[in-house]
């Protein structure tokens, strides 16, 4: 009788393992027939695709049946739903889309499958190289290019045209078309450039793309932080000038993608930083600036050239522990196949990561900015590549955004952020 | 069989319940928090006290631990005045009091990320309605690192004053009403009935009120997650955000994990503090 207490301590442990266990138990033995689970972001857009091209996989490979589940909606949870469910032993998926900033860090966990067996190289060449080179790690490739986003420069044509002006190609001529038409329009609701200062990974981009354009890099090649100290200094001082000078609202330092595109949607500002999915919201029916958009290139500063826009996107990968190597092998390049590609950019107006279909004649009689879209991506850059750039981000972020809201000066940011980046490597590297 | 027998037999469930899935996790966070872990370099090794010693020096951790406290401080203080207050009136009045008590539920009942959503577009500078009835002046509420952490307590208040003033109405409606007349007749009357009857009756439900909201906002991470993010500069970066960041963004178990070490016994010392008032207060009343 005394010793019963201590068997109901084991028990309950014991039961609530069976129960755990015992819902893990669907896997399909032998001669089943084979499950693979996709795990994904839902797809949005006027019609989705997916099920029709996973019917189509279906139907090539009987007896394999895919399902798909779709992620939360927040990109930071479906991080770390995947890093939770790769580290904690055999995940519930086999193909998984994945940020193309998490690439490096997933291959370098050795969480994804080596891809570079199962695909020609001619495959790989399909695709943008700045889709590409995140998704190659020591030479080996680790994920395939799905969907494709380039940072770009909105302006109302309309009222450009209204005073003589072209899309600007130096930010110093965006500042200055910005004061003309604002002072002839005289209309105090009506704001100069939105971009997204929040301290996020958006706010991160737009800083990046501050960089680029004035030929600085956030790592050298050895990943050393701030290689070029002054031309960074120089572009973070005219980020921070924008809102000084009023060329930029002062919010844009708590503003995301959203609360950009809005305001600019409801006519409310002259130019716009942001990705290409606004674009379709623009010319929607019953958007006040429909008919009146242009996209350009991102323009430079003093030392960068033209177009230095982030790239961002889905990739697709491979679980390392999947049970049906092959098979998941050939639904993620069955996805990101060029027939596969063109259904989505039908159906669900994302962009494409290969080149060749924004040429594609059926398609741009569908959508007629894909052509000038096709330059965009390719001047692109992907950001950092390196397992460590969600670190690297996330440490940065409160300095950038100090100079952003003018609480730190340009000088002691790079200071800071290099010497607390200096110690993350530290901790990494032993 | 004694009843003390029987009685741990009863609670032996609850106990290893309990002990699987909290003092077990936590005991292992506390093993983690002693070493270097960064599963994505392979990296676990033994760190001793060097986490902890890093973070004496981490000005974000303290960064972090200032902005908990001011927040914590300032939304339970404020959600604890407002909460009784409202309760007072709600006892006032009597026409619409169910209509009043639904749309105080509403508030609480919301997830507080769709709270913090609203208040997102809530506090847009340029078309939100705070600004709107501020007559239409552009104030940058979330970027700006003086105004964040204020308008981030106000959305708090917003959605957790609720919670207190139901507290303080359930305990106000058990008040018989013939201590008020009583005290009329004694010519008690306005505030005195409030510091003689009201205010000592309230008191033990309002520091329960006042330690769930004081754990709860020690732990406060949804509203700017969501509305801030942290930011701008880092001004509004909780410790749970913190720590979240490096335990889930960026994958530093060990260290993340010290993190949440310190929370924890931040949080517990609270706790214990409160419940020390609690007791104190039983054994004198």
């Amino acid at each position: 009788m005394a010793r019963r207490p201590a068997r109901a301590v084991l028990l309950v442990p014991l039961l609530l393992l069976m129960l755990i266990v015992g819902g893990c138990g669907e896997r399909a033995g032998s001669g089943a027939p084979v499950t693979l689970v996709f795990k994904h972001a839902k797809i949005l857009g006027p019609a989705d695709p997916l099920p029709d091209l996973l019917q189509r996989f279906e139907a090539r490979h009987p007896g394999v049946r895919v399902q798909s589940e779709a992620l939360t909606w927040s990109s930071d949870e479906q991080h770390q739903f995947y890093v939770i469910n790769l580290e904690g032993g055999s995940p519930p998926f086999d193909v998984m889309m994945l940020d193309v900033i998490w690439v490096p860090e997933f291959a370098r966990a050795g969480w994804i499958l080596d891809l570079t067996p199962f695909v020609p190289a001619a495959e790989r060449d399909a695709h943008f190289p700045a889709a590409i080179e995140p998704a190659v790690q020591s030479g080996r490739l680790w994920a395939l290019p799905w969907i494709m986003n380039v940072g770009l420069l909105y302006y109302r044509r309309d009222l450009l045209a209204k005073y003589g002006f072209t899309p600007p190609e130096t930010y110093e001529a965006l500042a200055a078309q910005v004061r003309r038409i604002r002072s002839g329009e005289g209309d105090p609701r009506l704001d100069g450039y939105l971009w997204q200062g929040k301290q996020y990974e958006g706010g991160m981009v737009n800083v990046l793309e501050a960089l680029w354009a004035n030929g600085a890099r956030l790592l050298d090649d050895v990943g050393r932080p701030f290689p070029d100290r002054e031309r960074a200094r120089e572009s973070l001082a005219f980020l921070r000038g924008l809102i000084e000078s009023g060329v930029s609202p002062a919010w844009v330092t708590a503003a995301d993608e959203e609360l950009t595109r809005r305001p600019f949607g409801d006519g409310r500002a002259i130019f716009l930083r942001n990705w290409p999915y606004a674009l379709d919201l623009f010319e929607l029916p019953d958007s006040r600036v429909r008919g009146k958009v242009g996209v350009a290139p991102l323009p430079r500063l003093r030392h960068g050239p033209v177009g230095a826009a982030s790239t961002g996107g889905a990739h697709l990968a491979v679980s390392a522990r999947t049970r049906h190597q092959a098979l998941a092998v050939d639904l993620a390049r069955f996805l990101t196949s060029e027939a596969a590609q063109r259904a989505m950019t039908e159906g669900a107006a994302l962009r494409p990561s290969r080149p060749s279909l924004y040429q594609d004649a059926a398609l741009v009689a569908r959508d007629p900015s894909l052509p000038a879209l096709l330059g965009l991506m390719e001047k692109g850059h992907p950001r950092p590549i390196t397992p460590y750039y969600l670190m690297l981000s996330t440490t940065l972020q409160p300095e950038f955004s100090a100079v952003l809201v003018g609480r730190k000066s340009p000088d002691g940011a790079i200071r800071d952020g290099a010497a607390q980046v200096e110690h993350l490597l530290r901790a990494i590297t032993p | 069989m004694t009843d003390r027998r029987l009685a741990w037999i009863l609670l032996a469930p609850a106990l290893a319940v309990l002990g699987g899935l909290t003092v077990y996790p936590a005991l292992w966070v506390l093993w983690l928090s002693l070493q270097y872990r960064v599963p994505v370099f392979s990296i676990s090794r033994w760190a001793g006290l060097e986490h902890y010693a890093f973070l004496a020096v981490d000005t974000r951790f303290w960064n972090a631990a200032w902005v908990t406290g001011v927040f914590t401080a300032c939304s339970v203080a404020l959600e604890c005045a407002l909460g009784l207050a409202l309760a007072l009136g709600l006892r006032g009045q009597h026409r619409g009091r169910r209509m009043a008590l639904a749309l105080l539920l509403l508030a609480w009942a919301l997830p507080s990320v769709v709270t913090a959503k609203m208040f997102e577009w809530l506090y847009h500078p340029a078309g939100g309605l705070v600004n709107f009835l501020a007559g239409g002046r552009t104030i940058n509420w979330l970027g700006d690192p003086d105004l964040a952490l204020p308008a981030l307590i106000a959305a708090d208040v917003w959605r957790a004053t609720p919670f207190v003033t139901l507290l303080c109405f359930a305990r106000l409606l058990t008040i018989p009403a013939d201590l008020y007349e009583a005290a009329q007749v004694d010519g008690a009357a306005g505030l005195q009935a409030f510091t003689r009857i009201t205010w000592p009756l309230v008191r033990p439900i309002l520091l329960v009120a006042l330690l769930f909201r004081t754990l709860d906002a020690l732990r406060a991470f949804d509203i700017m997650f969501v509305l801030t993010g942290g930011g701008p500069a880092g001004a509004t970066e909780t410790l749970t955000v913190y720590a979240y960041r490096t335990l889930f963004q960026t994958l530093q178990i060990g260290f993340g994990s010290a993190i949440g070490v310190v929370v924890f016994a931040f949080v517990m010392v609270v706790a214990v503090a409160y419940l020390w008032v609690i007791n104190r207060q039983d054994q004198t009343a």
